[in-house]
């Protein structure tokens, strides 16, 4: 809905690619955005220890097999979200200065990696990001505080409170969600039709 | 600029070539509070001249009660650190502007690596008082020449104990950063302060390690250095000043009555910058702010410490 409209709160991603000035590097991913990694694969490899943690998707593709044959050991994969963090938190607890963070999957999925390595005192700016698959985004009402994961709509049914609301680009860091604000609050019921814009 | 009058209470010799300064309100009033880290301006009338050197703050930032300050003699000073040790009494009146901190501790750090060169032990003090009042994970290491040149390490000694570690050059105990920097744990900041090679080695060990920018932090003000005279023409007013070989550009504009902004005088936080639109010859730059590609481009200058080689440049002011 807000083409060519700036937000300095909306994040910019990039594309992975190895920061070969490092002393180790920890490879996140999820579901489709495998893929992120095997291009990662395909540059010239870090002469540092990687390591890749990789969260099988449930109705995604699945990646694991292509991953094993690039990274082999190197490769650990989960099949649940709480098994993949608390094996991050691990890593992050033991890792030094100089380990490079790279991740790669939806908005829900970078922000909670970024907001777990915050608590070990990595800044939003040390690690790269890459969102490769859906533009999907969780969206936090503002009326009920729920956050609706993967809303690929400009205007969409909060799963709190059941108003609709309108999607923003106005992002938070520390929630990982966009901003929903009801779309019919002056004229109640006058709802405009929504479009898939985040598909 | 508004600045702060002051008066100097008390002088101690505390190293070799290193002056302490303690200096009040001069009504007697409370001074401005301040953070770790922290610098004042001093303004020195030297006859005709009048120098302005960025000093950091040492005393603890609680304490509002004065400012400490230390002045190393520069063995080619310009007539700044010159003028604070031999013309500075108890009693003499200094004009200093509102501290500016330009290294402040990160709050998000979940450790910091304090590394000091000498007279680089200066920002730390103040920073010392401030990370020890949060509780944070710190250590300061601090490197000298001989015990002789080593200010305050024994007030940091009570005040840090094992926090404190020192490398003593004269007993031949060298400072490595690469050691220093390869193990430290996620969300470890740096901070360096001192000679141009020792802040240079932390800087590129740390870019080399892979540590990433935000993470690593230093302070160094920078000496004007001396060079050829030249004239500036300023655009806007259609003056024209001449800036002598020991002068620097702001100081000669400074001396012709031109208003130009500044705040650390040293090359190091930007405020200065002025658009440079001709010259007939080049640019020296010796600040530490402008990008490689700033540079090329070669339309900006920071005429706090950089000069040109040139009969003319004009600038847009």
């Amino acid at each position: 809905m807000q083409h060519g409209y700036w937000i300095r709160s909306k994040p910019v991603y990039t594309s992975l690619a190895w920061q070969y000035r490092a002393q180790a590097h920890m490879v996140l991913a999820h579901g489709e955005a495998g893929r992120a990694v095997l291009r990662l694969y395909q540059q010239r490899l870090p002469e540092q220890p990687v390591s890749v943690l990789y969260l099988v998707g449930d109705e995604e593709a699945d990646y694991t097999a292509s991953l094993r044959a690039l990274a082999g050991d190197c490769l650990l994969t989960f099949t649940k979200q709480e098994a993949l963090w608390a094996a991050f938190n691990a890593a992050l607890a033991s890792a030094c200065m100089g380990t490079r963070l790279y991740a790669a999957g939806n908005e829900a999925f970078l922000w909670q990696v970024s907001t777990l390595a915050a608590s070990h005192g990595v800044l939003h700016a040390d690690i790269m990001r890459e969102q490769p698959a859906s533009l999907a985004r969780p969206v936090y009402c503002v009326h009920c505080k729920t956050i609706t994961p993967h809303v690929t709509t400009n205007i969409a049914v909060c799963s709190g409170c059941q108003r609709h609301l309108f999607v923003r680009d106005h992002f938070s860091r520390r929630l990982g969600a966009y901003m929903g604000l009801m779309v019919d609050a002056e004229a109640p019921g006058e709802v405009p039709a929504a479009e898939e814009i985040y598909p | 600029m508004s600045h702060l009058n002051v008066i100097v209470s008390a002088i101690a010799d505390v190293a070799e070539g290193i002056r302490h300064f303690t200096l009040v309100d001069a009504a007697g009033r409370e001074l401005p509070g301040f953070s770790g880290g922290s610098h004042v301006v001093v303004s020195m009338r030297a006859g005709a001249r009048t120098y302005r050197n960025a000093y950091s703050l040492l005393s603890p930032p609680s304490d509002r009660s004065n400012y400490q300050i230390a002045v190393r003699l520069q063995e080619n000073s310009r007539g700044g650190s010159r003028f604070m040790h031999e013309q500075v009494q108890v009693g003499t009146a200094l004009e200093i502007a509102w501290p500016v901190n330009l290294f402040a501790i990160s709050r998000v750090g979940r450790k910091h690596i304090l590394v000091a060169g000498g007279i680089g032990i200066t920002p730390f003090m103040s920073q010392a008082h401030d990370l020890l009042r949060t509780g944070a994970n710190f250590e300061l290491h601090y490197a000298f020449r001989s015990p002789r040149h080593a200010a305050f390490v024994d007030e940091l000694r009570r005040l840090l104990g094992p926090r404190l570690k020192c490398y003593d050059q004269s007993q031949g105990q060298l400072l490595d950063p690469a050691a220093l920097l390869s193990h430290q744990p996620l969300g470890t900041h740096v901070y360096v302060c001192g000679p141009g090679g020792m802040v240079d080695a932390v800087l590129d060990t740390a870019a080399r390690l892979g540590w990433p920018d935000a993470h690593v932090h230093h302070e160094e003000f920078l000496a004007p250095p001396v060079g050829e005279p030249f004239a500036i023409r300023l655009a806007q007013s259609q003056r024209v000043v001449e800036v002598g070989a020991e002068e620097s550009m702001l100081e000669a504009m400074e001396a012709a009555g031109v208003d130009v902004p500044y705040l650390c005088r040293g090359g190091a936080c930007g405020r200065c910058e002025l658009e440079v639109l001709a010259t007939d010859g080049v640019l020296e730059h010796h600040d530490h702010y402008l990008s490689e590609d700033e540079r090329r481009a070669g339309n900006k200058i920071m005429p706090c410490v950089s000069r040109a080689k040139c009969t003319f440049i004009e600038l847009n002011l």
